[in-house]
């Protein structure tokens, strides 16, 4: 059983010209093994800092983040990164994408076949494992991705508003898609979004960011049924219980910029 | 769930799909359209000449300075500096593309060493900047003295022009990669080495070839000039033969030749651009 566990983590980036920027302030977060996790929060709230934060790419600036009670200090090797633009290598094929990061790991070249192209397999990307990215359309670029990430086994997956840039219809093909791999191969997911019905739609659990500096502020566990449809019963409370906590949450943080503002001006 | 090949297979279609037909005809519309403009002028230079409207002399028309290459046995020049016109083409374009070669590479590598050492950037950066001002063809003087009149000169010569150049196009590719491509790597298991050799190496490669093709234009020149003056072969040399025998046609047989020459070394450029860098399309 792996679990995840964030204690009173802050992050302070350093700005230009020594305008630092806190972008979180005491976050607890405890996620367990094969959880799908989603985060929800208003734009700036510090969750794709969080999240880079746990993939072990920034060092914090306070508190703790742990996975099985050991410190993250460095990209660990059972956490991996999606980002909403995907981020392949342009000068990779597919195939060289996917196995990038057994490539840098120094995995066996035939071992690295077999896994690739069994991945390759399972997201039906064989007839293009020699394709370039460019070559590809967006929902196939980000499966590329997601294979990259699940060659690698990987215990934690963070995903960074993962179909953002997709269509409506490519969007609603991937998120079943994720679904299936997450059933398949139940790595814990963390998964960033700015659509509450997203969030309702994939994950056990959403938890709600304030806007920034980031703290958590509503965690709501989704308990229905899977497979899941929008026009579920059930399913629009859950959208309007969250809508009008990120509602309140924008309102609040509006009106505090103003009350700023205004005391900076008298 | 049970239609999963289904959900999958309907997940976008390849976005490339092979060259139409119709692709190569426009294709060879575009030839066309680049050929018409030079029929012209060389139909209404011949019509000059051949009326007397222009001094024949003094720019003999392309059926003139090519028949002289013709019966010259494509030979310029006399005793030891004699050269045929093939050989002294290939000279001159080696010159720049050698010299245009280890530039690119020195300065993708000096250009990776500074960004990579960041103090030591400070240091050097305004060095680079100060001497990547200087024209490929003010180094000719100094490329003589210390190499004396030869290829190495030729190629020093290009070598300074576009190593200070790339070197600052390398550090500024360098800061401009995706930051995101880098937090991939290294979330994947890339060291910080193979973070510069797999991810940031590649990444910059088309940029500073960008860069280079660019500066193509200069460096040839620089070639020509240092033919001219010093090394005593290449087409350069071929203009300044025609010039001291008063000998026009050589002179423009030569000006066609480094046209020539010079748009099909642009042209390879290209086609490296596009087949080894294709990633980024060839502006
Ligand atoms: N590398 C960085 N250097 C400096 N400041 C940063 C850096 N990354 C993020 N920030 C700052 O931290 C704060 C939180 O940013 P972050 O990207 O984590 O927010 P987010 O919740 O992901 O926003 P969005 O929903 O728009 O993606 C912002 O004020 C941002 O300007
Ligand atoms: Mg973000």
């Amino acid at each position: 059983m792996t679990t995840l566990s964030c204690r009173h983590v802050g992050k302070v980036w350093p700005g230009a010209g020594g305008l630092s920027v806190t972008a979180l302030s005491d976050v607890d977060l405890t996620v367990e093994s094969g959880e799908f996790v989603a985060i929800l929060g208003p734009s700036g709230c510090g969750k794709s800092t969080l999240l880079e934060l746990i993939a072990g790419l920034e060092p914090l600036s306070s508190g703790r983040i742990a996975i099985d009670g050991k410190s993250v200090s460095g990209p660990a090797p059972g956490v991996v990164m999606v980002f909403q633009d995907h981020s392949l290598f342009p000068w990779l094929s597919v195939k060289d994408n996917v196995g990038f990061g057994l490539a840098m790991k120094k995995v066996p070249k035939p071992e690295r076949e077999r896994r690739v192209a069994r991945l390759l397999e399972r997201v039906r990307l064989s007839k293009f494992a020699n394709h370039r990215p460019h070559q590809l359309s967006g929902g196939m670029k980000q499966r590329v991705a997601i294979a990259r990430a699940l060659v690698e086994s990987p215990e934690f997956i963070m995903m960074d508003e993962p179909f953002a840039a997709l269509d409506f219809q490519t969007r609603a093909l991937m998120q079943r898609f994720l679904l299936e791999v997450w059933l398949e191969f139940k790595p814990t997911i963390i998964f960033v979004t700015h659509h509450i019905d997203e969030a309702v739609l994939l994950a056990d659990r959403v938890v709600v960011m304030s806007a920034g500096p980031g703290r958590i502020i509503e965690e709501v566990r989704i308990n229905l049924p899977r497979p899941r449809r929008m026009t579920d019963p059930g399913f629009n409370d859950f959208r309007a219980r969250l809508t009008e906590t990120l509602e309140r949450e924008v309102m609040r943080a509006h009106v505090e910029d103003e009350l700023r503002l205004v005391s900076h001006a008298a | 769930m049970t239609d999963r090949s289904g959900t999958l297979e309907r997940i976008g279609a390849p976005v490339a799909q092979p060259q139409a037909p119709e692709a190569l005809a426009s294709w060879e519309k575009g030839v066309l359209k680049a050929f018409i403009p030079w029929v012209v002028v060389i139909a209404i230079w011949e019509i000059a000449a051949a009326n007397g409207w222009s001094g024949a002399v003094l720019f003999p028309p392309p059926s003139s300075f090519l028949r002289y290459a013709l019966e010259s046995d494509f030979r310029v020049g006399f005793g030891g500096d004699a050269m045929p016109i093939p050989v002294a083409i290939v000279v001159s374009a080696l010159r720049v593309l050698v010299g245009l070669a280890i530039g690119f590479a020195a300065a993708i590598a000096t250009g990776i060493l500074i960004s990579a050492s960041g103090a030591f950037a400070d240091m050097v950066m305004p060095l680079v900047r100060g001497l990547a001002p200087i024209a490929p063809i003010a180094w000719i003087p100094l490329g003589i003295m210390l190499f004396g009149i030869g290829n190495p000169t030729a190629i020093f010569v290009v070598f300074m022009g576009v190593y200070f150049i790339l070197t600052i196009s390398t550090v500024a590719a360098v800061n401009a990669v995706d930051q995101r491509l880098i937090k991939t790597a290294r979330s994947y298991g890339a060291s910080r080495t193979q973070v510069w050799t797999r991810v940031i190496f590649p990444a910059v490669l088309p940029q500073v070839f960008t860069m280079l093709r660019i500066n193509f234009f200069a460096a040839w020149m620089a070639v020509l000039a240092a033919e001219m003056v010093g090394v005593k072969n290449g087409l350069g040399m071929m203009i300044i033969l025609g010039r001291e025998m008063f000998n026009t046609k050589l002179i423009l047989l030569g000006m066609c030749m480094v046209g020539a020459t010079g748009y099909l070394v642009d042209a390879l450029l290209v086609q490296i651009q596009r087949r080894i860098l294709w990633w980024q399309p060839a502006p």
